[in-house]
């Protein structure tokens, strides 16, 4: 029996809100024979049994018996589809008349899923998360996801598929507070027959923002492979910046929205959804030239051209340093310091970093949000009612961002950032005290300034500006399975061990 | 003359410049002052990101030795049009690059030539410059 929901605008069911699924299914989707260890759980297999054939049976005994070392997600892997859907990890949906966003906890995972009936514009690329499309039939969202890679499994407990696999997901809502969630799964190469999972995923109604669970990051500062800087990490000891080494006031900052084209003379014709507000959504590429290579002008250096930079503030396009962290940025251009960047080891970028990687991203819109779905798999969602940040005692790798208009400008102020991000490749430096305010500021149909002003009172004697245009392209994103596929962390360490061990040597 | 042409090749390959990796820092994984110049044969295509990987088998002094050699991200050279099967095993390929500063037989690919003179991936290590 169906209640009453909520509708969108356009009447379909109105997805949006913050869901989980019940635990038990991210175990096991079967119901097991017996309780082999602690795996325990109802199964949610429609008929109760996966129709395994025969070898697939015996392979799928061994993945069991092996599970502990071989499941993918114990590694920090994507999960797949439908395995994300079931993870015991909250995510938010978000929903406009051509797209269904989905941004979860674990792993800054997302999901970008076309409504609009268009092929996908790279088929046949397989990935960990495949490729979705998505239709309405009726108040039923039914999303097709195809090109999956075989390395995904179902559950902890080792049931599996080869690339052969297509799922089709039903999204129903029962309720305003219940989404019945369905998914056929077929795979000739593995099964004798298609067969079906069934869940209820039940809205969070605690929840005002999606928490952030890195998995590949905890668990590498957990084991000690990725270490902490108590200079920039949150919490510092003690930690209270120092008054300003020189006189902060020195060079005005720019004032907002200074020095650009006025659009209204321009005669640019802003794209607008129907609340009026400029329609930033779409697929970005920024130009940014070497950004993620260091913000600042500087001479040809190896193999990174010359460059005026991105600063915009102040004027002489240098950042202004405090003289420990400028020394702490040149030793970081050391090659045994390369391991030390996080985005080396595939760790989301922060911001404004991510904003500049050199990978492109996808801007989804609603009313109440704007979405930021970037390639290199991590998002960040920026609520537009001008709401107050999260307790000072809580830190994510993106922050924690709050929006509003301010005419056609959009304003995004982030903080509650962890200090753990570098700005970049050659090594710019911020601190859990960062606080960047940016500014996205259409300049014609396809066109959005960006810029970025940064104060860390902990590295930076007084604030500085970054701008560069985020250019719409007609593209798709695609998927950057970065750690799964590293292979250059390992050259990294080798070299800072080697480092290491010389500086230990010549200690003695 | 066979190792003529690939030299005209490798000048050709030369003048495209550096590369730009886009994830993790170049200098700090890659020697600039250990340039490689190989000639071999493809055993692998791994297509994958951030970075792909190309392997070739390479012959020197009878000795044959497999380097792996990073090349742009899937994506990138997804959106350049390539296809994960256009580098079959087999394929001769002269390549111009950087050695890794831990003296593996790893290097960061500048240019890679075909034997008809055709540049493969051309400017796919260049995600980082400016996209107009």
């Amino acid at each position: 029996m169906t209640g009453a929901f909520p509708r969108t605008t356009d009447g379909k069911p109105d997805l949006q809100g913050f869901w989980q699924a019940p635990r038990g299914a991210a175990e096991d989707l079967q119901a097991p024979a017996g309780k082999p260890d602690k795996l325990t759980t109802k199964g949610v297999v429609e008929g109760g049994a996966i129709p395994y054939q025969p070898w697939a049976s015996a392979k799928k005994l061994q993945n069991f018996a092996q599970r502990k070392a071989a499941d993918p997600v114990g590694k920090c892997y994507f999960p797949g589809v439908p395995r994300i859907m079931y993870m015991p990890y909250p995510f938010q949906i978000f929903q406009t008349a051509d797209q269904v966003a989905f941004t979860f906890a674990w792993s800054s995972t997302y999901r970008l899923i076309p409504t609009t009936g268009k092929p996908p514009l790279h088929e046949g690329l397989e990935s960990w998360m495949g490729t979705s499309r998505g239709h309405w039939e009726g108040d039923t969202l039914v999303v097709k996801v195809t090109d999956h890679n075989n390395k995904t499994w179902f559950d902890m407990a080792g049931n599996f598929h080869s690339e052969a696999l297509e799922v089709v997901e039903r999204y129903t809502m029962l309720h305003a507070d219940t989404i019945d969630y369905e998914a056929t799964i077929e795979d000739s190469k593995v099964y004798t027959k298609p067969w079906k999972i069934h869940l209820t995923l039940g809205r969070q109604k605690n929840l005002q923002r999606i928490p952030e669970y890195e998995c590949q990051a905890e668990k590498e500062e957990a084991s000690g492979a990725f270490e902490p800087d108590s200079r920039t990490w949150y919490p510092k000891p003690g930690a209270k910046p120092a008054p300003p080494e020189k006189d902060a006031t020195a060079s005005s900052p720019l004032p907002p929205g200074g020095n650009l084209p006025d659009v209204a003379k321009t005669g640019e014709v802003l794209r607008r959804k129907t609340d009026g507000k400029p329609d930033l959504s779409g697929y970005y590429q920024a130009d940014n030239g070497t950004a993620n290579q260091g913000l600042e002008r500087h001479e040809k250096i190896q193999f990174t051209p010359a460059t005026k930079g991105v600063i915009a503030d102040p004027p002489g396009g240098l950042l202004p340093y405090r003289a420990w962290a400028r020394k702490e940025q040149i030793n970081r251009q050391q090659p045994e310091r390369g391991y030390d960047d996080p985005t080396a080891h595939c760790f989301v970028a922060g911001v404004p970093r991510s904003m500049y990687v050199p990978s492109p991203m996808q801007i989804v819109q609603t009313p109440q949000y704007l979405v930021l779905l970037f390639e290199r798999m991590s998002w960040r969602v920026i609520p537009l009612d001008g709401r107050a940040h999260v307790s000072d005692k809580i830190r994510f790798w993106q922050g924690d961002s709050t929006g509003h208009w301010d005419g056609d400008t959009l304003v995004v102020d982030t903080t509650n950032l962890n200090g753990k991000t570098w700005l970049n490749e050659f090594g710019d430096v911020v601190s859990h005290a960062e606080h960047v305010v940016e500014r996205f500021i259409p300049v014609s149909d396809h066109k959005i300034i960006y810029r970025a002003t940064v104060t860390d009172p902990i590295v930076y004697n007084r604030p500085w500006t970054i701008e560069f245009p985020l250019n719409q392209e007609a593209e798709e994103l695609l998927e950057v399975a970065c750690h799964e596929d590293n292979g250059d962390l390992q050259h990294l360490k080798d070299i800072r061990d080697e480092f290491r061990a010389l500086q230990k040597k010549e200690k003695k | 003359m066979r190792m003529r042409s690939w030299v005209a090749m490798l000048a050709m390959g030369l003048s495209l410049g550096g590369t730009l990796p886009a994830h993790h820092s170049f200098t700090a994984e890659f020697d600039d002052k250990k340039p490689v110049k190989l000639v071999g044969k493809v055993t692998e295509m791994k297509w994958s990101n951030p970075h792909s990987w190309i392997y070739i088998d390479v012959e020197t002094n009878g000795k044959t030795v497999n380097w792996a050699l990073e090349t742009g991200a899937a994506n990138a050279l997804t959106r350049r049009g390539w296809k994960k099967g256009d580098l079959p095993a087999g394929t001769v390929l002269t390549v111009d690059g950087w050695q890794a500063r831990n003296g593996s037989p790893t290097a960061n690919v500048g240019t890679v030539t075909f034997g008809d003179g055709r540049k493969l991936f051309a400017g796919s290590s260049k995600e980082s410059s400016t996209t107009k």
